[in-house]
């Protein structure tokens, strides 16, 4: 009989010990979830009411750090993780401290699905700053169920049919936008009766998007596309392109490319003595492809909606400030950076108007009320509204002019 | 059988009548192994967080899609680098069946599987000329021109805008969240499993591994070739398709982005790892594939809270792991995990005496 007490005694502590491990399992559990918020360690002690307002909110973050567009997306990232930490500073927003929780998702679809996932149902973020144009579009079905506003890097035209993409947001102009405000300015400043421009893209979602809007815009004022041209985004010759373009006629061309492909373009037609004169969209233009272009850059015209770092603007004061915290100065930004910061601070403003009842659909109320958001010139004002999504038409051109990017115009739309 | 002690090793197989002899698991210790696995998997929803159900749906999409590699590569000795682009194929053709003709999906997934098996077929031709290498850049070319048919055909794919698929309806049931999809990739992937299970203990399956062993052989002791290499690839391919079909249903939104040459070189690398030739193989490297960037994250915020900035450094080693996991698995371990499993499980099954 005492053998099978003490049996029953080893079961009992057995029990008792495992209650105790798993009851501190999932002590440790909250505590790491509390651990972002590192500046206030002791939420414990306050009143249950009171600590649910103290309380960090979660901002997800999608971004590709090491896969094919880690080029531009590592200070994206940065430039977004900045925002936070400055907001966190200044007194976060309405009192709560925001968590950002940025996963890296290498440009893969299904990672990017698995970090949404991990991000929406694991750790309960409200709203997620995407990044690439194919993760976007994927989320869609599961931003639009789960009520998450998502502001991606992405600026293609068909991510704003806001019945389709009722929570995507966009914080700048789209591309199909900036290939407008291109053919308008060509329109009001060609020395031609009738300027005839050629388009330059490649052969993906992101380059094909603008083209077919840029094509019925041409038409709308008179502006004629005499030639279409796809060059690959990895090509390092383009040659035969830019001969085929010339035969056309065309005085203008627009190029939808990224950096590497740009600087292509423009040594190449620099080599055949083309006297075109090149256009290109955002992530056409900044400091790395001035870099690879060389003196090739010369005269360029590129669409800028966000602010250089070197830019003496309004805003550029809270960037200094904000990457000081990351141990960074404003020489080693570049424009990607400001991007990055840009997009988290509409999310965080929408978040702030959405109050204490931080959910997906009051951000999106939030973000719906923004009428003309001024950042302090980092980017054109911000508006959205319940029926459209578009934050902004308006962009800066810049040309280059003794190898640096130096602003031609004020913000600028094409209507 | 008689029912034994289900604690005791295994020492051996004994049986008396050819129905034990067909049997897959012998000891009652595996029966009970096997249903205690099943059981945990159908109940998984019930115990583990939405977000691990979604995992397990990543996973089980995958696994699908190795079995179909699997068969092809490791099975019957024919390279292929294009099933990222058949993966396409099922996802689109299941997607025009649902989204542009209004079928049912239970049609769709089928469907799905034969048009994709048809496509996969027709890109086997060339297996009977080019082995090796030679096939290797053929499967190449089908994913290169799929991809192009996909992005250009733009009345029935879209194009590069992508395709909106509805959620999967089956039975009158909508499965638009991840644990109704969970039992639906669940029962498929089953499904996948247990047919690739017995496909190599019949006639066809031993034709394969015929083929893949000695093509010369095989056809001397009268195997069509031909008929064997394009059966491989339509069967490899109806796997692929129908895990595409999952895949774009789950996602809900398709695009040519999602089916590039990466997707295939990761499934290779998932039946290089799990085990060529191997169904279980397929299962493992499927999981170990999906896992492995999940794991570094965890890992790396883990240490981060130790010692900081140590996530950049673990993010940029990533690629750097995948690509050095491939290379140690083919030096030390060329049967993949499916051979380390087994190993471990020889070892304790012989202790102490290890001959």
């Amino acid at each position: 009989m005492s053998i099978r007490l003490r049996f029953a005694a080893v079961i009992l502590s057995l029990l008792l010990v495992i209650g105790l491990v798993a009851g501190c399992g999932g002590g440790s559990t909250t505590e790491s979830a509390d651990k972002g918020d590192q500046e206030k360690s002791t939420p414990k002690q306050e009143e249950p009411a009171k600590e649910e307002n103290t309380e960090p909110i979660k901002l997800g973050g999608i971004f590709d750090i090491t896969g094919g567009t880690g080029d531009v997306g590592a200070p994206y990232a940065e430039g977004a993780t900045a925002y936070v930490k400055w907001l966190n500073e200044n007194g976060g927003v309405n009192g709560r401290q925001i968590d950002l929780e940025g996963i890296d998702y290498a440009y893969k679809i299904p990672q990017a699905v698995e970090a949404y996932k991990k991000l929406v149902y694991q750790q309960k973020a409200p709203a997620i700053l995407g990044w690439g144009t194919g993760d976007t579009e994927a989320m869609v079905p599961f931003i639009s169920k789960d009520k998450i506003p998502y502001i991606s890097g992405s600026l293609s035209e068909t991510l704003l049919t806001v019945a389709d993409h009722p929570y995507n947001f966009m914080v700048a102009a789209s591309y199909s936008d900036q290939a407008r405000v291109i053919l308008k300015y060509i329109k009001d400043n060609a020395q031609e009766e009738q300027p005839k421009v050629a388009l330059i893209y490649n052969d993906t979602g992101f380059g094909k998007s603008p083209i077919a809007d840029a094509e019925a815009f041409a038409k709308e004022i008179g502006v004629e596309i005499v030639d279409k041209e796809v060059v690959d985004l990895k090509a390092l010759d383009a040659t035969s392109q830019l001969l085929n373009m010339d035969k056309a006629g065309a005085n203008y061309a627009i190029i939808q490319e990224t950096s590497n492909a740009t600087a292509t373009i423009l040594k190449d037609a620099k080599k055949l003595g083309l006297d075109t004169k090149f256009f290109g969209l955002n992530w056409t233009a900044d400091e790395i492809s001035l870099k690879l272009m060389g003196d090739a850059a010369e005269g360029y015209i590129g669409v800028i909606p966000f602010a250089f770092p070197y830019e003496d603007v309004a805003g550029m004061k809270d960037v200094e400030e904000g990457f000081a915290l990351t141990g960074k100065s404003l020489d080693e930004l570049n424009q990607k950076h400001i991007q990055g910061w840009f997009s988290a601070m509409v999310m965080m403003e929408g978040m702030k108007r959405a109050g204490d009842d931080v959910t997906g659909e009051n951000i999106k109320k939030g973000l719906e009320s923004m009428n003309e958001f001024s950042s302090g010139d980092l980017a054109a004002p911000v508006s959205f509204s319940a029926d459209s999504h578009r934050g902004s038409s308006k962009v800066k051109l810049y040309q280059v002019t003794d190898g640096q990017w130096t602003p031609i115009t004020d913000w600028i739309g094409y209507k | 059988m008689r029912l034994r002690n289900p604690f005791v090793m295994e020492s051996g197989v004994f049986t008396t009548n050819y129905r034990d002899d067909m049997a897959f698991h012998y000891p009652m210790l595996a029966k009970l192994r096997v249903a205690a696995i099943m059981l945990l998997l159908f109940l998984l929803p019930v115990y583990a967080g939405t977000y691990l159900v979604s995992i397990a749906n990543l996973v089980g999409i995958a696994i699908i899609g190795s079995l179909g590699l699997n068969i092809l590569t490791g099975f019957t000795g024919q390279i292929s680098i294009g099933h990222g682009a058949f993966l396409g194929v099922g996802a689109y053709a299941a997607g025009f069946i649902t989204a542009k003709m209004g079928l049912p999906f239970w049609i769709a997934l089928p469907a799905a599987g034969v048009i994709t098996a048809a496509v996969g077929a027709i890109f086997g031709i060339p297996s009977l000329r080019l082995k090796g290498l030679y096939l290797a850049i053929a499967t190449l070319a089908a994913q290169v021109i799929i991809e192009f048919v996909i992005a250009h055909w733009d009345g029935v794919t879209n194009g590069v805008h992508g395709m909106f698929l509805p959620a999967p309806q089956l039975f009158g049931f909508t499965l638009d969240n991840d644990v109704s999809y969970y039992y639906l990739v669940l029962v498929v992937c089953i499904i996948a499993a247990m047919f690739a299970f017995n496909l190599f203990r019949s006639r066809v399956g031993r034709a394969f591994v015929a083929v893949r062993d000695r093509d010369l052989a095989a056809e001397v002791m009268g195997i069509n070739l031909f008929k064997y290499k394009i059966m491989a690839f339509a069967l490899s391919s109806f796997y692929v398709g129908v895990a595409g079909a999952l895949w774009g249903h789950y996602l809900r939104i398709i695009s040519p982005e999602h089916f590039t040459i990466a997707v295939s070189i990761q499934y290779l690398a998932m039946v290089i790892i799990g085990g060529l030739g191997s169904v279980m193989g397929s299962i493992y490297g499927a999981v170990f594939i999906t896992l492995l960037p999940i794991v570094l994250r965890e890992i790396a915020g883990l240490f981060s809270t130790y010692f900081p900035n140590i996530e950049t450094i673990i993010l940029g080693l990533k690629e750097a792991v995948f690509g050095t996991t491939i290379v140690v698995f083919l030096i030390y371990e060329p049967e993949g995990l499916a051979r380390i499993w087994q190993n471990i499980k020889d070892y304790f099954k012989l202790w102490p005496f290890s001959y």
